[in-house]
């Protein structure tokens, strides 16, 4: 049964020019999903640096740890409330919490990109979701074109 | 949707506020649950009671009287809404209370302390996740292990060393079956297997990996063990069936039955004083790559010879250790051997441990 809460509706509304950033977040973590395939979780740590959201920081550090994904889950959506954030930076940390919890349960990246564009909201999903997709099919065929 | 904030509850959004010095005065109280914590896993209720009868925090003094008695982590939680005085609490008391009831949940279900520590000092902040970090890297540094050294039958310890061919392929696995089916899997396997799978993990995981493992060996019964085994294997069937991990031969690993056995006698003819002078200063990644080629019993004689120096710099050798060939092994044993026979002449060693080091040293790979 889909669980709707008012309040967690009320702090992940924000702007649509907002939520277009959206784009370049989901493909952050598709293209962390990638890296940690081809060269191992470990070189995720040089995949960030001080000037992302300290939230992905930590939390990358955890999942490097293989912190159990419950654990993982408390222990980011804790700091997320005591940060008490509302609107675009709120709806920006449960995506970058959503794409943690994919990356430690070793998502692929078109799964991880099938679980975050939901955060669109349901009028934008679907579409987002096809220009993922489509650029995932396109990757092969441009690196064998290098 | 991120479930915990799914099914929040309304008045449970806005976490308790509190001073800088009431957070750090709880950061020590999370720290000494994590210890009680560590102690529980080995020694039970009887750790409880003793942390309760010291304990001066009324709340946790309380959890840790109803968790020795044999409470549940949600009898203890329903004890606590049931009991007056602990309604209506300014917002420190408040913060101190969630610390302490997420603690004991952790310390119940046996969760490892460094993994309950993260949890705790979650909700000071994350400004206090390096303060957390520091806490587990001082308790790192203090760590005493000594592993069990297990000759265990059944197919894991040949997967993991395939596995471990193409470190990405072991990885694979490791990540997808996820920390904690991996300890249940691993506690049935000796200690190269663990050795293995713990860089995967970074310092701190692998760590808890490794406590994890030797914590359920004693925790679960063999067909538990088999069962989380089988798991274990199976994600690693699947992921080769879809052509997603390469696994390696396993008779591209391991040094030659017989140079085992020869190489493991030689050491255990040699006595403490010698072998202490002979492997003092030596090369720790030389020595732990013909440790490989011993058995056991010639692993504790080393460990127990060497000078406490020498010893930490094996150590950290086997730490870093990768994966490698029969041959490779071999080699390292045979120049082991050599300086082993240069120590023994010198020492007059017996004439049978001359020989059997000599064998070695000659070994034809």
């Amino acid at each position: 049964m889909v669980q709707w809460n008012a309040e967690l509706a009320r702090r992940l509304s924000c702007k649509e020019d907002e939520k277009r950033q959206l784009g370049g977040l989901i493909r952050r973590f598709m293209s962390l999903a990638r890296t940690a395939r081809s060269e191992g979780f470990q070189a995720l740590e040089g995949q960030v640096d001080e000037s992302d959201d300290p939230l992905l920081v930590l939390g990358l550090r955890l999942v490097l740890e293989g912190l159990p994904e419950e654990a993982l889950e408390d222990v980011l959506s804790t700091y997320l409330l005591a940060e008490n954030r509302s609107g675009w930076p709120f709806l920006k940390a449960c995506v970058i919490i959503e794409g943690l919890l994919a990356l430690a349960g070793d998502d692929e990246p078109a799964v991880i990109a099938q679980k975050l564009v939901a955060y669109y909201g349901a009028d934008r999903a679907v579409a987002v979701l096809e220009e993922l997709e489509a650029e995932l099919t396109a990757t092969p065929v441009a690196e064998e074109d290098e | 949707m991120i479930r915990s904030l799914r099914t929040r509850r309304s008045s449970a959004w806005s976490p308790p506020q509190s001073s800088r010095q009431k957070r750090d005065a709880l950061f020590e109280l999370a720290s000494r649950i994590a210890l009680i914590a560590e102690r529980s896993r080995a020694y039970e209720r009887e750790a409880l009671s003793e942390a309760a009868l010291v304990e001066s925090r009324r709340a946790l003094r309380l959890g840790l009287e109803l968790a020795a008695a044999g409470a549940g982590a949600d009898s203890i939680e329903a004890a606590f809404a049931a009991n007056p005085s602990f309604t209506g609490l300014d917002p420190g008391e408040e913060l101190e209370l969630r610390i302490t009831l997420v603690g004991l949940r952790g310390l119940l279900a046996r969760e490892h302390p460094y993994a309950l520590m993260r949890r705790m000092s979650a909700r000071l902040g994350p400004e206090y996740f390096d303060k957390a970090e520091a806490w587990i890297s001082y308790r790192l540094k203090r760590r005493h292990y000594h592993p069990e050294q297990l000759v265990v039958p059944g197919e894991l310890p040949d997967i993991i060393r395939s596995l471990a061919l193409d470190p990405r392929s072991l990885e694979r696995c490791l990540r997808m079956a996820g920390r904690e089916l991996c300890s249940a899997a691993l506690a049935g396997c000796p200690q190269e297997s663990i050795e293995l799978a713990k860089p995967f993990f970074g310092r701190i995981g692998g760590t808890i990996l490794e406590d994890d493992a030797a914590h359920l060996r004693s925790r679960l019964s063999g067909d538990e063990i088999a069962a989380a085994q089988s798991a274990f294997a199976e994600i690693v069937r699947s992921l080769s069936e879809r052509g997603e991990i390469e696994l390696g031969t396993s008779a591209d690993f391991g040094a030659d039955t017989a140079f085992v056995s020869g190489l493991t006698r030689a050491v255990l003819s040699l006595d403490d004083r010698l072998l202490r002078s002979a492997l003092r200063g030596i090369d720790g990644t030389l020595l732990a790559t013909a440790m490989q080629g011993m058995q056991p019993s010639a692993h504790d004689r080393i460990l127990g010879a060497m000078a406490k120096r020498d010893e930490r710099r094996l150590l950290d050798a086997i730490d870093e250790a990768q994966p490698i060939s029969g041959n490779s092994i071999e080699e390292a044993g045979k120049r082991l051997a050599l300086r082993l026979l240069n120590a023994a002449k010198a020492g007059r060693a017996p004439r049978e441990a001359l020989d059997r080091l000599s064998e070695v040293k000659s070994w034809k790979t």
